[in-house]
């Protein structure tokens, strides 16, 4: 929100935080079910012995990748609330700048000299303040968003090597492939959600 | 930082309570803000003063759409109560606000305009969340003149506002009222001074006991439950209100 004065930015900034928190939902829980399913996978890897040792390895690094995603989206939703409480001083102040406006439009004399000095001098500190604290939370979420897709990419590689290792697990090959693809699906799952995320971040903050 | 907790769930149907801030600035009294949900719709139950928007406004995000809200129930007028409004209507300028009617042009005052607001009259009305049916409570002079409370028959959930508040020590910060005797001491001073009218506390006594309560919550403190819903009835008709000093 780079203009933040109007309060109906105000309105549109929480409903962007929201949108983007409810795609931190579905990547957590998506994070979760990774969590359990590479912990089947690495007790099926350990049924199907030598020929799965390699499926082995990567289950536990998907499972370590779960557990950085999760870990990511407690710090993305730490940032959330930031933005919140910042917005929330921002409505604050917009709405005393709106009653002093009127308040120097109805005085008269000495008043309105009054009221357009401390007019002044709110502006150029608490305003620009909190804009630039917005704008600062903002670029700290894109960085943490941009973040968090390199992990993601790297689950993606994770999941697809494990389709190929799953390959060479002889009679257990079947059920380890079933294995792979539901982590394929699941983090194709989380890669829409981190690119609707990625648009909301980036939607009103434009505009 | 709050937590959204659920208290209550049946199916869609749910009571979250929103309790006992540790992050909160110590100048401010602690309040407990509840949600109830169901078939996709939500009310809001004494959001707050605008300070603690925030830690109100992420916690109920962690738990909910925060979008479903769409009616807000104020008990009474207090900034405690209800002065984060200008924020929920930032957010959503289509929420509904009951209130008592006796409020109806002092609140405005916070935020809202002519639509916003849904009045209560006296003897109170039922308020749809979803497909289920609320019923605000008269509680006035409970320590407002205009004082509402809600029940939920089928969750058996009676939302009491300030009766039953219990300013706790930071140490006590359990959601439920374990032990009623120390409990009770610490919300003894609270009813004697800000509850005002033994009559009207007489009235609401009987006017509850007719109800069947499986949690009482106030807004301030530990929720009843169980028999310590009864215990707290029977000790509040006993109290001696309206005085200055205890
Ligand atoms: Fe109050
Ligand atoms: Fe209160």
């Amino acid at each position: 929100m780079a203009n933040s004065h109007s309060s109906e930015g105000a309105g549109r900034e929480l409903r962007r935080i929201v949108r983007i928190n409810e795609e931190i939902k579905s990547v957590v829980s998506a994070a979760f079910k990774i969590n359990l399913m590479a912990m089947n996978a690495i007790f099926l890897a350990k049924r199907a012995g030598q020929s799965a040792l390699g499926f082995g390895v990567l289950s536990n690094e998907l499972r370590r990748f779960a557990t950085d995603l999760q870990r990511q989206m407690d710090t993305l939703r730490e940032a959330t609330y930031g933005s919140v409480s910042t917005v929330t001083v921002l409505v604050k102040q917009s709405r005393i700048s709106r009653l002093l406006e009127r308040a120097r439009i109805e005085a008269q004399g000495q008043a309105k000299t009054l009221i357009q000095q401390l007019a002044r001098s709110r502006d150029e500190s608490t305003l620009a303040r909190n804009d630039e604290q917005m704008a600062a939370l903002n670029r700290r979420l894109t960085h943490m968003i941009a973040d968090t897709a390199q992990l993601v990419e790297l689950g993606s590689v994770l999941a697809r090597s494990a389709k190929i290792e799953a390959a060479y697990g002889g009679g257990f090959s079947g059920s380890l492939m079933q294995v792979s693809s539901d982590f394929e699906k699941i983090i194709g799952e989380i890669q829409r959600s981190l690119e609707s995320l990625t648009k909301h971040q980036s939607e009103d903050f434009l505009a | 930082m709050k937590i959204a907790r659920v208290i209550y769930e049946d199916g869609d149907h749910k009571w979250f309570a929103l309790a006992r801030d540790t992050s909160r600035p110590d100048f401010l009294i602690d309040t407990n803000e509840y949600l109830v949900t169901s078939d996709g719709d939500a009310m809001l139950l004494d959001p707050g003063g605008s300070e603690i928007f925030p830690a109100v406004f992420s916690a109920v995000s962690t738990g909910f759409d925060p979008r479903r809200i769409h009616k807000i129930f104020a008990s009474h007028q207090d900034p405690d109560v209800i002065s984060s409004l200008p924020m929920w209507l930032e957010f959503n300028p289509g929420i509904k606000c009951y209130l008592s009617w006796l409020w109806q042009g002092f609140v405005p005052h916070f935020a809202g305009n002519a639509d916003t607001f849904v009045a209560i009259p006296d003897n109170g009305m039922e308020i749809l969340v979803g497909s289920r049916r609320l019923q605000a409570i008269p509680a006035h002079y409970l320590h407002s003149s205009g004082n509402f409370h809600l029940y939920d028959p089928k969750a058996k959930v009676l939302f009491s506002g300030d009766v039953g508040a219990a300013l706790l020590p930071a140490a006590e910060d359990g959601l439920f009222v374990e032990d009623f005797d120390r409990h009770i001491r610490h919300a003894e001073g609270f009813h004697r001074r800000w509850m005002g009218s033994d009559k009207a506390k007489r009235d609401w006594c009987a006017r509850v006991s007719a109800l069947e309560i499986d949690m009482l919550c106030p807004q301030h403190g530990a929720i009843y439950r169980g028999a310590d819903v009864r215990r707290f009835i029977d000790w509040f008709s006993r109290l001696d209100v309206g005085v200055l000093k205890s």
